[in-house]
């Protein structure tokens, strides 16, 4: 079984779906575009194609390649192990996600996606320069070591990444009971928003159902429009500012530091995180947001009980 | 740099080039200068406990500063067609007044040096500077 290069092939098909969007969204007021922003979300896009050729990536690639020596096992390359390598990956993708958002050393790298103000097909291609700094092929390796085929792996998140280039669009509002399962625009917009009930949702790749099975799903309110960024939004458009601000913020930090577990904490901490207490961290700010919002708000906070905690019927 | 890699490249960057112009072309509008409203509006989006008492908008628009009840300043600027806010603590505002203008210089790495032309603006950098950093 061939696996052929998606992505490449992919490529003329985001530039007309960026350009059909921009006109539909002039034309029917949902989204937003701005040359400016435009500009840095696709500067981001085309520069994260050339940082592996500066950043080790061979030396990373040859790693994740020699993984499948060691495998447990060796799973065809058929059908149904794409299939279930895909569903493996996209778990996977789930938690390395959500790790890229909930510490700051995957955050600096992750925070790029997050920078613009707008939520549109190029925000979608807005990717950072440094994930060889984090090694993010390496994650993959588990698949490899059960015996999956590099090369399977690497189709399987091409597909769950383009999966995402569609789902970056105001202009599809609800999907039905699609919604269910998949990962949807609407889900993904809670996940680009500010607004504090929708911090640190959806994180899923292609699966909203990790999401559901693991409490992190926050489903869009029509009475809150999201608001997308991050919460210091970047007060420019300058794509070094955009790549490094994060990582110059972890130096700047990690220099001032007091003690090993300051250093811990401002490198490897939840984004936000300070040693007084000073800053505001995704969980701070939305424990504010509960006691200005009342009980109401407050419930939704609340983890949800856990099967074995709720009352028998 | 390999041929290949340049011509794809080349191609990247043209291809580039025309998204950003058509969305240049369907969406260009001229800027929206920060009033104290939109300023208000967003700073109570992203500093819910801000209470702002006393403002000094900059005379083209590019940016308002507000003093809080508590003592805290924020800083709301534009980026195209958005605000950016940054909130200091009192006493942590590096600024001064350069040639009748309130120059602030937010120093996280993200942000880019303000300046805030206005009436009064020697009398906030006095103020500033005297409560901290200058």
């Amino acid at each position: 079984m061939e696996f052929p290069d998606i992505i490449a092939y992919a490529v003329p098909a985001f530039l007309v779906l960026v350009i059909v969007e921009i006109v539909a969204a002039r034309l029917t007021g949902r989204g937003r575009y701005e040359a400016g922003d435009s500009a840095a979300s696709l500067a981001m896009g085309f520069g994260s194609q050339l940082a592996p050729l500066f950043g080790g990536a061979a030396i990373l690639l040859a790693l994740f390649m020699a993984a499948y020596e060691f495998r447990l096992t060796t799973i065809p390359n058929t059908w149904w192990a794409v299939l279930l390598c895909f569903v493996l990956d996209d778990f996977r993708y789930y938690w390395w996600h959500r790790i890229s958002h909930e510490r700051r050393w995957f955050w600096a790298s992750h925070v790029v996606h997050h920078s613009s103000q707008h939520y549109n097909l190029t925000t979608a291609l807005r990717q950072p320069w440094t994930g060889n700094i984090l090694g993010s092929i390496l994650f993959k390796t588990p698949l490899v070591f059960l015996g999956f085929h590099p090369a399977m792996v690497a189709f399987v998140g091409a597909i769950n990444l383009l999966y995402q280039f569609w789902i970056h669009t105001e202009l599809i509002d609800r999907m039905g009971p699609f919604e269910w399962l998949f990962n949807t625009p609407s889900h993904h917009r809670v996940h680009h928003a500010t607004n504090p009930r929708y911090l640190d949702a959806n994180y899923a790749g292609t699966l909203i159902v990790w999401d559901r099975l693991f409490g992190t799903f926050v489903p869009e309110d029509r009475h809150e429009k999201p608001r997308y960024g991050i919460i210091k939004n970047l007060g420019t458009y300058n794509p070094l500012v955009i790549s490094f601000h994060e990582w110059i913020g972890i130096a700047k930090d990690v220099s001032k530091a007091k003690s090993l577990k300051e250093v811990a904490g401002y490198a490897f901490g939840p984004p936000g995180w300070s040693p007084d207490g000073s800053r505001l961290t995704s969980k701070l700010i939305k424990e504010r947001w509960a006691r200005t919002h009342g009980e109401e708000a407050a419930a939704e906070l609340a983890p949800a009980p856990s099967p074995a905690a709720q009352p028998a019927e | 740099m390999t041929g290949d890699l340049l011509i794809d490249s080349l191609i990247s960057v043209a291809a580039i080039a025309l998204m950003v112009g058509v969305a240049w072309a369907f969406f260009r509008a001229p800027a929206q200068p920060v009033t104290e409203a939109a300023a208000a509006e967003r700073l109570a989006f992203d500093e819910p406990d801000f209470r702002p008492v006393r403002w000094l908008a900059d005379a083209k628009g590019r940016a308002v500063i507000a003093e809080g009840a508590d003592g805290d300043v924020a800083v709301v600027s534009r980026l195209g067609t958005d605000l950016v806010t940054r909130r200091f603590p009192a006493g942590a505002v590096r600024a001064s007044a350069e040639t009748g203008a309130l120059t602030i210089r937010p120093g996280d790495p993200g942000s880019r040096r303000l300046v805030i032309e206005a009436e009064g603006a020697a009398e906030w950098a006095r103020k500033l500077g005297a409560a901290g950093v200058n």
